[in-house]
C-alpha cells in the first residue's frame, strides 16, 4: 500500500542517534550491501495511531510540503518498525511525529547532499573526552564539539523550570496541610476536656495526662499519614496514567519516592506531637472544674 | 446582635481562629494563584499576539512561527496573494536569521565574531514586532534597530556603526554577506526573550545579506484584516489558496498555544479544587467543633426564645467571617506568590519577555472571593442545621447533668 503521508517533518538529526539512521551508514557502502528498491523506516508510535499504518506497508515521504510523489524529494519506504518515544521531560510538550531514516536517504529527501547535523563519539573516559574535545575544537573547520553533559544541561532548562515551579507550589501547600493539621490536632486534643478533668480529679498527674494526649496526637498523624500516603499513591497513579495518555510518553509525571513520604510522614508526626503536646500542656494546667465549665 | 455573638464566639478561642483563618489564607493565595494560572496564560498570550493588530500569521508548513529555521520561498508571489484578498489591510513580512556582529583581532585584523543576534528583516511602516524606545526605524540600506540586550553584548549604542554579517556557512567559514550597519534606533521587542540580543533590518538588506538562503524567502508573514471580516474565513480561503503555508489566526494559535501549556491550566483546576476544598474542610471543622462545644448554650438560647434561623445565621455567620477574613489575608498572599511564581516560570528558555503565566485581573480577584465566601457559606449549612435542630428539652438536661 502506498500512501502521501503530506508534510513529513523529517527527523532533526541526521544519524546522530543509533537506529537505522546510523546502520544505514554500513548499508550503503559501496559494494557492502546493494541497497533495496524500497527501503524500510521506522515511524513513531503517534504516528501509527494517527495514520493507522501498520509492519510492512508503502509510504510516500516528502521532503518538501506540496509536492506530489513524482517530486525529486519524494521517497517511497516500507514501515518495517515502530519505535517508542524515550521518557524525556524536553519533549513532552512537542507533538511532532518521528521517522527514522537511513543517514543517506534522509540527506536527499531534505536536500542535505553529503552533511550531517551532528556526530555522537563515543569515548573511553572523562580524560579521554577532555582530550578529544580539546583536539577537535582546535583543530575542526566548520564545527564545535560539546560534552553530552553541557548539551543535557541546554536542553533541560525547560524541565528545571517547571521542577522550581513545582517545588514552590509543593511548599505552599505544605504550609496549608500543615495549617489544617495543626488546626485539627489542636480541636482533636481540645475536644478532650472533660475526659482530662475527670482524669485530673482521679488523681492522675499532669504528665501522665499530657502523655497520654501526645500519644493519642502522635496515633492519630501516624494513621492519617499512613492513610495519606495510600492515598497519594493512588493519585500519582492516576495523573501518570492521565497525563501519559495526553501527551503519549511513558514519562512519569508524579512519583511517591520514600525521600517524599518520609518527609510526609515526619512533617506530620512532628506537627502531631507539637499541637498535642502545646494543646495537652495547656489543658493539663487548667484547673479540673475549669475544664468541666465550672 | 447576630454580628456580636459570631464575633464573641471566634474571639473567645483566639488560637484556633488564628490558625482557621490563616489556613483559610494560605489556601484563598493558592486558590487566586490558580485562577491567575487558569486565565492568565491565555489572556497574556492574545495580547502579545494582538499587540499591533495582527489577526493572521503565515508560517512554513506545519510549523509555528519562528519555531524552526525554516523559511517560505517565493515570498513576492506569496505577499501577491496574500494582498489580493481586500479584506486583508496590512500585510508585514518577516524573515528571521542569525546576526553576527563582527569584532577586530588585537593586530588590527578580524576576529570571530564579537557576539550574535537574532535579526529580523522587516518592512518599518508595516512592523508589528517591536515599539521604537528611541532613535528611529531601520527604514532602508545597512541600518538596523537593536534591542538592549543588543546593545549590551556589542556595547554599541544608538548612532555607532557596527561590521555585521550574515548567511554564516561552517564548512567554509565564510558570511554570504556583510555590511557596516549604523544602528540607528533601540527597540522593545515583542516576541523575544529579553536576555536575547535582537536587531531589525530592512528586510531587503537581510534578504541580501542571507545570500541563495534568504533570496525571496520569509519566515513569517503577519496579516491585518479589516474590521468586521470574518477572520477565521479570511484564514480558511488563504489556507485554501496557498497550501505551501500554515495559515494561523489568533484564535489557531491560543488553541495550539493552550494544548502545548494545557498541563499548566489543568494543575491549576485541580491544585485550585484542592486549595478550595481545603479551605471548606478547614472552616466546616471548626464550626462544627464549635458548636459541640456550645450545644447547651445554643439550647438555653432556643428556650428563650431565639428563633431557629436566628441561630442558623449566626452560625452561618461564623463560618462567613472565618472564610472572609482568611480570604481578604489570603488574597494579599496570593499577589505577592503569584510574582514569585511568574519569576519562576519567565525563565522558561524562549519564552517572550512580554508573556506572563500570572495575569491579574479583578475579575480573578472577585472570582476567587466568591468561591471562598460561598464555600464559606456552605461549611456553616451542616453545624447549623445540627445546632437549629437539637431536642432542646434532652440537651439542657443532658448540659446539667453533664
Amino acid at each position: 500500500m502506498a500512501r502521501v503521508l503530506g508534510a513529513l517533518a523529517v527527523a532533526p538529526v541526521l544519524g546522530g542517534a543509533p537506529g537505522p539512521g546510523a546502520a544505514s551508514v554500513a548499508e550503503a557502502q559501496p559494494g557492502v550491501r546493494p541497497i533495496p528498491a524500497v527501503r524500510g523506516v521506522a515511524v513513531d508510535e503517534r504516528l501509527r495511531d494517527d495514520l493507522g499504518v501498520c509492519l510492512g506497508d508503502r509510504v510516500v515521504l516528502l521532503g518538501r510540503p506540496g509536492d506530489g510523489r513524482d517530486s525529486a524529494l519524494a521517497d517511497t519506504v516500507r514501515i518495517d518498525a515502530f519505535v517508542r518515544r524515550g521518557a524525556d521531560p524536553s519533549e513532552v510538550a512537542r507533538a511532532e511525529y518521528r521517522v527514522r531514516l537511513h543517514l543517506d536517504q534522509l540527506q536527499r529527501l531534505a536536500a542535505y547532499d553529503n552533511r550531517v547535523d551532528r556526530f555522537a563519539v563515543a569515548t573511553r573516559d572523562s580524560a579521554a573526552t577532555e582530550r578529544v574535545l580539546g583536539a577537535v575544537n582546535e583543530a575542526a573547520f566548520g564545527f564545535r564539539a560539546h560534552r553530552s553533559r553541557d548539551v543535557a544541561v541546554r536542553t533541560s532548562r525547560t524541565f528545571q523550570v517547571v521542577q522550581r515551579f513545582h517545588r514552590a507550589i509543593g511548599v505552599i501547600t505544605v504550609v496549608a496541610s500543615a495549617v489544617f493539621l495543626l488546626c485539627i490536632l489542636l480541636l482533636k486534643v481540645d475536644e478532650r476536656r472533660r475526659d482530662v478533668a475527670a482524669l485530673r480529679l482521679m488523681g492522675i498527674s499532669r504528665r501522665t495526662v499530657v502523655g497520654a494526649l501526645v500519644l493519642e496526637a502522635s496515633l492519630v498523624s501516624l494513621l492519617g499519614s499512613a492513610l495519606g500516603l495510600g492515598v497519594g499513591w493512588a493519585v500519582t497513579q492516576g495523573i501518570n496514567w492521565y497525563y501519559q495518555g495526553v501527551y503519549r510518553t511513558p514519562l512519569l509525571f508524579a512519583l511517591v519516592t520514600p525521600g517524599v513520604a518520609l518527609f510526609a510522614v515526619t512533617l506530620s508526626l512532628a506537627l502531631g506531637v507539637g499541637a498535642g503536646f502545646l494543646a495537652a500542656r495547656r489543658m493539663a494546667r487548667t484547673a479540673p472544674l475549669a475544664l468541666f465549665g465550672r | 446582635m447576630r454580628l456580636a455573638l459570631a464575633a464573641a464566639t471566634l474571639l473567645r478561642h483566639r488560637t484556633r481562629t488564628l490558625l482557621a483563618v490563616l489556613g483559610v489564607a494560605v489556601s484563598a493565595a493558592l486558590l487566586l494563584d490558580m485562577v491567575m494560572l487558569a486565565g492568565g496564560m491565555r489572556e497574556s498570550f492574545r495580547d502579545l499576539l494582538l499587540v499591533r493588530g495582527y489577526q493572521l500569521r503565515l508560517s512554513p508548513k506545519g510549523t509555528l512561527p519562528f519555531d524552526s529555521d525554516a523559511t517560505m520561498e517565493r515570498a513576492a508571489a506569496l505577499l501577491a496573494a496574500v494582498r489580493a484578498d481586500p479584506r486583508i489591510v496590512a500585510v508585514s513580512p518577516i524573515l528571521g536569521g542569525q546576526l553576527h556582529v563582527l569584532g577586530a583581532a588585537p593586530d588590527g585584523g578580524e576576529s570571530g565574531p564579537a557576539a550574535t543576534a537574532f535579526a529580523m528583516g522587516l518592512d518599518a511602516r508595516v512592523q508589528g514586532d517591536y515599539e521604537l524606545v528611541r532613535g528611529r526605524h531601520a527604514v532602508a540600506g545597512a541600518e538596523l534597530v537593536a534591542s538592549p540586550a543588543f546593545l549590551r553584548a556589542t556595547g554599541a549604542g544608538v548612532g555607532d556603526t557596527l561590521d555585521v554579517a550574515a548567511g554564516f556557512d561552517p564548512q567554509l567559514r565564510q558570511y554570504a554577506g556583510r555590511c557596516r550597519a549604523v544602528v540607528v534606533g533601540e527597540g522593545r521587542f515583542f516576541y523575544t526573550p529579553g536576555e536575547q540580543p535582537v536587531a531589525a533590518l530592512p528586510l531587503a538588506t537581510l534578504q541580501a545579506m542571507r545570500g541563495e538562503e534568504g533570496r525571496d524567502r520569509l519566515s513569517l508573514v503577519m496579516a491585518r484584516v479589516a474590521d468586521g471580516a470574518d477572520v477565521e474565513q479570511v484564514r480558511a480561503e488563504l489556507q485554501r489558496r496557498v497550501p505551501r503555508v500554515s495559515a494561523i489566526s489568533t484564535a489557531t494559535a491560543l488553541a495550539q498555544v493552550e494544548q502545548r501549556l494545557s498541563y499548566f491550566r489543568q494543575l491549576a483546576f485541580i491544585l485550585g479544587a484542592i486549595s478550595l476544598a481545603i479551605g471548606f474542610l478547614l472552616v466546616t471543622t471548626l464550626v462544627t467543633v464549635s458548636v459541640n462545644e456550645r450545644v447547651g448554650e445554643i439550647a438555653v438560647l432556643r428556650a428563650i426564645g431565639v428563633s431557629r434561623a436566628h441561630v442558623v445565621q449566626q452560625i452561618v455567620l461564623e463560618g462567613s467571617a472565618l472564610s472572609l477574613a482568611g480570604a481578604a489575608l489570603g488574597l494579599a498572599l496570593g499577589l505577592v506568590t503569584a510574582r514569585y511564581l511568574n519569576a519562576i516560570l519567565g525563565d522558561f528558555p524562549g519564552l517572550p519577555a512580554a508573556f506572563a503565566f500570572f495575569v491579574f485581573r479583578p475579575i480573578d480577584a472577585w472570582r476567587a472571593l466568591g468561591l471562598l465566601v460561598l464555600s464559606g457559606v456552605l461549611a456553616g449549612v451542616y453545624p447549623s442545621w445540627r445546632a437549629a435542630s437539637l431536642p432542646i428539652a434532652t440537651t439542657l438536661r443532658e448540659e446539667a447533668v453533664g
